[in-house]
């Protein structure tokens, strides 16, 4: 696909748990290529944002457009298998398995059996396979779903908050993979996390009450957090 | 490289076992018997309750359903034991599938129940409803209609055991190939986070049918095997009281892992056996020793010895 042609496309989307409506005539877009971070206070509604468009919510209104093509009713394993990768923030893996098992269980469901530009990202994944997945620290565990969820070059990851509760130096090290996944997969972040937003996003979404309120894509902008309010 | 050897060989260990243990106990034919068929009823439940993650207070009706299929075919319609083995077998994968898409999108707890009402209205079916085909509490009596096979004849209880022994390796290597496998792997993740299983692209419904059909197909084979071990049938082999029966030999054995039905079923047939001979409620001890695993074993003993051959190789590699 082009770059920078549109990948999705969130049209008018409202959301509710019930009686609750927590999304608000949500729309935005994300091109070939980009890594666009959406930021917001607790409560503003982007991991339901997230799990709407990774087919774990059902959508009341609006229409959620992938490569074109309407995915609003797709259940979360066919958006799996169309490209979209969901990372959500619990950090958990499987966790009885080894984590040479965890990759063979992504790597069975997109039929996918290269590992190898996996571990061009994390090669210390390498060094792992035959640990539990139980037993790994918490930045080896956010590796790991980002290698299962790169598995099959899919063309859209959705990552909800991949640096929180993570120590200094792997956040780090996550920055240096994000600038290499890009290369290859667009990215769409929820991140807290401003100096890291500041380096990868091309544009930024603030979200608050469900609704976005703001888009910001100058990089003078992005760099001087002018989002930050939104926090 | 050893360690690999040793791990391929273990079925065949598990299965001179039993054969060695008949011909040192003699008269306990009919009870290693049983504890072949039993193992492979327990392995069906273990697909559910160790694996995927379902307890079913149901199984029993399967068992039912196996062997009444053997029992009526062969009081019926033919003579082959191995047509109406294959009938026991095929008779679970139908449950599994026509029963599978309703009950498996149900929770733990309501699958579990659903599964007890079944077992409830089975016993109805199979003692009242069909009367005049299962003859009811009179059982169904076929062993005499029964041909024999020809390099064996099954009919004798000495013949039988032999051949339930043969099926039991085979079931238990395909039951080990299945742990093995990217299916293993996905019914155990299915326990362990189904949610993720669906990130990653997979249609854990399916996946759930799968093991459902699987166990239902085990169940009822087992089934079908005490049909023709007994030579007859009565609804009694599908009464919901002797659930738990399978969910406490899963338990004791060690729940998802390959070898633990077979001693969870060597366990408790040998209790019920030992201890039936000394109290009426042999119940008791069963019950006893099921509190006992779940606070101190809860691997139960396959998980164990699994647990203890793990720390002793860790100790070993330290000592270099």
């Amino acid at each position: 696909m082009p770059l920078n042609e549109r990948l999705l496309d969130v049209r008018g989307l409202d959301v509710s748990y019930g009686k609750l409506k927590v999304i608000f005539n949500v729309s935005l877009h994300i091109d070939n290529g980009e890594v666009v971070v959406l930021v917001g206070r607790n409560g503003a509604g982007k991991t339901t944002l997230f799990r709407s468009i990774s087919g774990f919510l059902k959508v009341d209104e609006g229409s959620i457009l992938y490569k074109k093509q309407k995915i609003n009713s797709f259940k979360a394993f066919e958006v799996a298998q169309i490209g979209i990768r969901y990372i959500p923030q619990d950090k958990h893996v499987f966790s009885t398995l080894s984590l040479r098992e965890n990759l063979e269980l992504a790597s069975y469901s997109i039929k996918n059996e290269e590992w190898e530009p996996v571990f061009e990202y994390f090669p210390m994944l390498r060094e792992l396979l035959d640990r539990r997945a139980g037993n790994l620290s918490g930045g080896e565990r956010q590796m790991l779903l980002i290698a299962m969820a790169l598995l099959g070059k899919p063309d859209l990851i959705l990552m909800d908050e991949p640096t929180e509760g993570l120590a200094p130096h792997v956040i780090t090290d996550l920055t240096a993979a994000f600038k290499k996944i890009r290369q290859n997969t667009t990215l769409f972040i929820i991140e807290q996390n401003l100096p890291l937003t500041a380096d990868i996003a091309d544009r930024v979404y603030s979200m608050k009450e469900g609704k976005i309120v703001q888009e910001t894509s100058d990089k003078d902008e992005i760099k001087k957090l002018m989002f930050e309010k939104y926090l | 490289m050893w360690k690999k050897a040793i791990d391929n060989l273990i079925p065949l260990f598990i299965t001179l076992l039993i054969v060695i243990l008949r011909f040192t106990f003699p008269n306990k034919l009919s009870f290693f018997t049983e504890v072949a068929i039993f193992s492979i009823y327990v392995m069906g439940n273990n697909i559910l309750y160790g694996y995927i993650g379902l307890v079913s207070f149901g199984q029993p009706f399967y068992l039912g359903v196996g062997g009444y299929a053997v029992a009526i075919f062969l009081a019926y319609v033919g003579h082959s034991p191995i047509i109406a083995l294959f009938l026991g077998i095929l008779s679970g994968v139908v449950l599994g599938l026509v029963l599978g898409p309703s009950f498996i999108r149900l929770g733990s707890s309501y699958f579990a129940l659903i599964n007890a009402a079944l077992c409830a209205i089975g016993v109805f079916i199979f003692e009242r409803l069909l009367i005049d085909i299962t003859r009811g509490n009179d059982g169904l009596w076929f062993r005499s209609r029964m041909t024999k096979l020809p390099l064996l004849d099954i009919r004798l209880p000495q013949n039988f055991f032999i051949f339930v022994v043969i099926i039991f390796f085979f079931v238990l290597l395909l039951y080990r190939y299945m742990d093995r496998s990217t299916l293993g792997t996905m019914f155990r993740s299915l326990k362990n986070n189904e949610e993720k299983l669906r990130f990653i692209g997979f249609d854990t419904f399916k996946v759930k049918w799968v093991g459902f059909t699987l166990a239902s197909a085990l169940s009822t084979f087992a089934g079908a095997l005490y049909a023709i071990n007994f030579g007859f049938v009565n609804p009694s082999l599908g009464e919901n009281t002797r659930a738990v029966e399978v969910i406490v030999a899963t338990l004791i054995g060690g729940s998802g892992t390959v070898y633990g039905p077979f001693f969870g079923a060597l366990t408790f047939l040998g209790i019920k056996d030992i201890v039936s001979r000394l109290i009426t409620r042999w119940e008791l001890v069963v019950g006893i020793l099921t509190i006992i695993v779940l606070f101190r074993f809860s691997k139960g003993i396959w998980g164990s010895i699994q647990q203890y051959i793990g720390v002793l190789r860790e100790k070993l590699k330290l000592l270099g």
